[in-house]
């Protein structure tokens, strides 16, 4: 609903009609919404309605719980990656994500990082430089530089955080999902990982989900207000904070939603 | 009423410590007889030689390791195998078939495997894979048989090849079912996070699952090495029990637990043989013991070391 008003000039992604049912029950209810270069999009509503589920099913996650339909379509890049002839796998190459708790694997800082690159077989000069730029984006090269041959799982909560984020940005990928990526995180760790999302979505897509609608406030361009599985209303952060068209919206943001 | 209200508590105090002792106590108890029964101050170390005539027990511990070894090997391969299948692999309803049979045959005491394996997989392997392999394999140093090992004897199955298809399918159910459930505790989000990257379903098991579960994997290999070296009967009854290392696959040979249990009666029998065949049985018991409690020891250490740093998480 409105979405068109909003919608930027070039989509990156293009989600139109999307519907994801779990068999009588409707977790999307025909989502559209377009995602442009360079922006942060906060993807915010009450537990339960549909956030998750629709952050997941932009690369294919959602194949992965058994019993999910999915409907309708989404476009990267003009390219529908629900298309039978997409393989999942490249799809998720092109998209990166980040979950709630930190997923650091069982392995050294640096092997992390260059989890995605080995993956393709990158040669080792271009590992090492991938992994350098992909730790200085996530904001965490000065915190880990001497010591990369240490267990990621040494590291506190908020860099294994910005661990898994230099790890998905290694691959380069042109949209990164992140799905309540502070949730498990203390204020200053989680002040960290919005500093580094900061200065990310100036050069990618970023699609944040939260509950948090203070975090949305500090660091989205524009708040896509879920409820229930539908869209109810999206449009630039200080529009939905001091505007909301829908009262719905406005009773979530002040915290009168019951 | 004071005098029993101390007496509870003083009970209560104590009480873990008794418990405690009772572990203690047969481990002590278990040393010391041993090393009395071998005799040490007498005998010292004239057992540890390959002389077997003059009772050394050398050769019935390589023929313990030459088949708990191998069995191990093979038994970690496969239920490594059968774990990552029934994890990752295979729908939930084939899955929630083969789980319960892993579970079931870990608990089958090893007699019934000992009888299975004299009647059933002696002749069967012989007949089929043994003598398959002495003819068309023979150019693999071990697999070639001697010219006294004709293939009419092959095919009787009994010998080294035979105990460690034994082993093998005893200590499996336990490796596969360790590596199972070390595999089955990977967080889903770790899984998730190694597809959202890219990577196959293949990939994420090997190089993320696996290495997460390296406790587990440790665990099964240390537990299948010490059933495999300690088991007895079933072993006694395939290997072609003969006091001499094997040449072949098919030849005959003891480990020191078929030995222990294919003398003890004649040592029980009592006479100066008897009494010097007591000395030499529980020397090799003390051996099986320090083996069984070096591999114990080095897998703590191992598990321990592995993990250093990752706990907590």
């Amino acid at each position: 609903m409105n979405a068109i008003a909003s919608v930027p000039t070039e989509a990156v992604v293009s989600v139109q009609d999307l519907t994801v049912t779990a068999g009588a029950r409707t977790l999307l209810d025909h989502v559209s919404l377009d995602f442009g270069a360079r922006s942060l999009t906060a993807v915010v509503g009450p537990s339960g309605c549909g956030k998750t589920t629709f952050v997941r099913s932009l690369n294919r996650m959602t194949e992965l719980t058994a019993g999910l339909a999915v409907e309708g379509s989404v476009r990267y890049l003009g390219q529908d990656i629900y298309d039978a002839a997409v393989d999942p796998v490249v799809v998720r190459r092109r998209m990166g994500m980040v979950f709630q708790r930190p997923t650091v694997f069982p392995m050294s800082i640096f092997e992390n990082a260059a989890f995605g690159l080995r993956l393709v077989h990158a040669e080792e000069d271009l590992v090492d430089a991938a992994v350098t730029e992909a730790l200085q984006r996530a904001g965490l090269w000065d915190e880990v530089r001497a010591e990369l041959d240490r267990p990621a799982l040494s590291l506190s909560g908020g860099q294994q955080q910005r661990l898994c984020i230099a790890r998905a940005l290694a691959v380069r990928p042109r949209v990164l999902l992140l799905d309540e990526p502070t949730s498990a995180l203390d204020p200053a760790a989680t002040q960290r990982v919005e500093a580094t999302l900061q200065g990310l979505k100036e050069e990618i897509v970023l699609v944040l989900v939260t509950h948090n609608v203070g975090q949305a406030a500090r660091i989205s361009d524009r708040i896509a207000f879920l409820h229930s599985g539908k869209l109810i209303e999206v449009g630039p952060t200080a529009d939905i904070l001091e505007r909301p068209r829908v009262k719905l919206t406005e009773q979530f943001i002040t915290g009168r939603y019951a | 009423m004071v005098r029993l209200l101390w007496v509870r508590s003083g009970m209560r105090r104590w009480w873990p410590f008794v418990f405690a002792l009772i572990p203690l106590a047969i481990t002590v108890a278990i040393v010391t007889t041993l090393l009395r029964a071998s005799d040490l101050e007498n005998f010292g170390w004239s057992f540890w030689s390959l002389n077997v005539s003059d009772h050394g027990i050398l050769v019935y511990v390589i023929g313990s390791l030459l088949t708990a070894v191998p069995a191990l090997a093979l038994a970690m391969l496969i239920g490594l195998g059968i774990a990552v299948a029934s994890t990752t692999y295979l729908p939930r309803f084939v899955a929630g078939v083969l789980d319960p049979c892993v579970d079931l045959l870990a608990g089958i005491p090893s007699i019934v495997y000992g009888i299975w394996g004299y009647f059933v997989v002696a002749s069967f392997f012989g007949q089929n894979l043994f003598v398959w392999a002495a003819v068309h394999l023979a150019f693999i140093p071990g697999l070639r048989p001697t010219h006294d090992s004709s293939l009419a004897l092959i095919a009787t199955g009994d010998g080294l090849a035979l105990a460690i298809m034994i082993l093998t399918l005893m200590i499996l159910p336990i490796t596969t079912l360790l590596m199972r459930d070390a595999l089955r505790a990977v967080p889903r989000d770790l899984w998730e996070s190694g597809l959202a990257l890219g990577a196959t379903r293949w990939e994420v098991t090997r190089r993320v699952a696996i290495p997460y579960a390296k406790r587990g994997v440790w665990g099964a290999a240390f537990l299948g090495f010490g059933r495999a070296i300690g088991e007895t009967v079933a072993v006694f009854m395939v290997i072609d029990q003969a006091s001499k290392l094997p040449t072949n696959v098919y030849d005959g040979t003891s480990t020191m637990a078929s030995l222990i249990i294919g003398t003890i009666d004649a040592a029980m029998q009592g006479g100066p043989t008897g009494a010097l065949e007591l000395h030499f049985l529980s020397e090799l018991a003390l051996v099986l013991l320090s083996i069984t409690l070096v591999v114990n020891v080095a897998g703590r250490w191992m598990i321990r070391r592995t993990y250093t740093g990752v706990a907590g998480v």
